[in-house]
């Protein structure tokens, strides 16, 4: 305490000839270093463990990743659509003044949800020990095995299970939309159902998309267990390798870095489907 | 002389609580009818029965000729499906307290959204009558806004805009200025002054007195689920005979 002084300058021109020194983050400085140390460290382990690089470079563009990749990214997609489509339609259901929809949807979401998605993978897969042949007799018939291809079975056991889980969801977003609304699209004349599709579920989905968002991505990983009822996917493919040229952790590392940057370009169109949505909503989220 | 409205022994119950305890009402074509009354006296409830937002449970209502949510065959009533239910409130045009404009469609697209989804006009014809609507509620410059961006009293009068776009044969509204700050109340009745001057069949469930007096033609007064008294705004409103409404307008009033 030399000159300074708690009293304040006579005119406001005076604060202004002082210098504004911005709070200090040290704890912040820290950490950052302590994370970047072990980063290092790791970087260190991996460069010098013994993997090699160069089949890792090698086999990232191999043609059988990028087939698995194409299929990994295919069945996401075409499951989640699914999975979409049946959450809209059973949360529709499950909310619906009809006692029938209602518990048809209740037995829907509480078996797919009930039970380990590798085993409705599995009974899918399996369908033709029950059923050996599928159809409306007289009409069309086929051999069950020749329809349940893997990659059947896993679009119907990734997509109808997300769809269980979806509903949830979705029904959580109806819920969320304010009964007024309702009542204003119902006032203009609109039915149940119009109102439904053309008021509650649009201000529905911005509470809907996050999480759909992230079952999107947790789907891209889920895939990957359909390579137990041997649909080509990327790890499926991987694993493939690995067992001809036992290269084992080369072509983890392989599968990893894919799955990475198809995470990474889902999350930005997340965010941008998510912008968009929030039309209206006053909130602009970063 | 044709009633838009017709009411017989209305009944409407929730749980135990008698909300509309034998209504009778008859409201003329072109007639303004305010209904004043204390909270919970069943006003919004004979509104929101009118137009099928709650189903009653005895006595008739007739709107615009054709009786509400059933169909007469023979001795037997037919309930209604959501499609009739649909085309019935067509004659109803409804404006709520809480204004409940759409938010994530513009001014304008809450205004041509039930003439474009539900009277499949087309949207060429939707877009300019919704313009002429919105200039005549004062409006002009906010086409283009989201709810969110105008003022309770620029919403309500979108939300007027919005349901007379349906060219319904009655309009009702619900509280209109409750839930609007006190210097935004005067521009949305000001819409309804202009409105009633048309010629348009209203209901307004409201506590604004000095409207009810300076612009309905007959004034109602519920109390517990019944009609009290009804009659002229200055009858009622100067010199009621009925002890409740007595004290309620004094209570308003002071």
């Amino acid at each position: 305490m030399q000159t300074t002084t708690q009293t304040p300058p006579t005119s406001s021109t005076e604060l202004s000839d002082y210098k504004i020194v911005p709070r200090r983050h040290y704890g912040r400085l820290l950490s950052s270093l302590i994370i970047l140390g072990l980063l290092g460290a790791l970087i260190h382990a991996f460069a010098n463990g013994d993997i090699e690089w160069s089949v890792v470079g090698r086999f990232l563009t191999a043609k059988a990743i990028l087939w698995g990749l194409g299929n990994t990214v295919l069945m996401s997609i075409l499951a989640m659509i699914l999975g979409v489509v049946l959450g809209v339609v059973f949360a529709i259901m499950r909310m619906s003044s009809n006692s029938v929809l209602r518990y048809v949807a209740k037995g829907y979401i509480w078996f797919f949800r009930g039970t380990p998605i590798i085993l409705q993978l599995l009974l899918w897969f399996n369908l033709a020990l029950v059923f050996p042949t599928l159809g409306i007799p007289g009409v069309f018939e086929a051999r069950t095995v020749d329809v349940m291809v893997p990659f059947v079975a896993a679009l119907l056991g990734l997509g109808i299970n997300q769809g269980a889980y979806t509903a949830e969801v979705v029904r959580g977003g109806l819920l969320s939309v304010d009964n007024g609304q309702y009542e204003a699209a119902m006032s203009i004349g609109m039915t149940r159902l119009k109102s439904l599709r053309r008021i509650v579920l649009p201000q529905a989905m911005r509470v809907i998309l996050p999480p759909i968002g992230n079952e999107t991505i947790s789907m891209i990983k889920m895939t990957s267990l359909a390579s137990v009822i041997q649909y080509s996917e990327i790890l499926h493919n991987a694993q493939n390798i690995y067992y001809a040229n036992a290269r084992v952790m080369e072509l983890l590392i392989v599968a990893g870095i894919w799955y990475l940057v198809v995470v990474t370009i889902m999350s930005f169109g997340q965010r941008m489907l998510e912008r968009r949505f929030a039309r209206g909503s006053g909130r602009v989220d970063h | 002389m044709s009633f838009i409205v017709q009411g017989k022994s209305v009944v409407k119950k929730f749980g135990d609580f008698v909300a509309l305890d034998h209504v009778d009402i008859d409201i003329e074509n072109g007639e303004v009818v305010c209904i004043v009354g204390p909270s919970g006296s069943g006003k919004s409830t004979l509104l929101r029965c009118i137009n099928q937002l709650e189903k009653i449970d005895g006595g008739g209502l007739w709107v615009d000729g054709e009786l509400v949510g059933y169909r007469i065959a023979g001795s037997a009533l037919h309930e209604l499906d959501d499609k009739q239910i649909a085309r019935q409130r067509l004659a109803t045009g409804m404006v709520f307290q809480r204004f409940n404009l759409f938010p994530h469609m513009t001014a304008l697209e809450n205004i041509i959204e039930g003439p474009i989804q539900v009277l499949k006009r087309s949207p060429q014809e939707c877009r300019e009558q919704a313009l002429e609507l919105l200039e005549r509620v004062g409006l002009s410059d906010k086409a283009n806004a989201y709810p969110v961006e105008l003022s309770g009293g620029q919403q309500q009068r979108v939300a007027i805009a919005r349901a007379l776009a349906m060219r319904p044969r009655l309009m009702l509204f619900d509280e209109p200025t409750s839930a609007l700050d006190p210097e935004l109340v005067g521009e949305v009745l000001q819409v309804m002054r202009d409105l009633a001057r048309s010629g348009m069949s209203m209901i307004v469930v409201t506590h604004e007195l000095g409207f009810a007096r300076e612009v309905a033609n007959r004034v109602v007064f519920m109390d517990a689920g019944q009609i009290v008294e009804t009659g002229a705004p200055e009858e009622i409103l100067m010199y009621p005979r009925n002890e409740r409404t007595r004290g309620f307008i004094s209570a308003v009033l002071n």
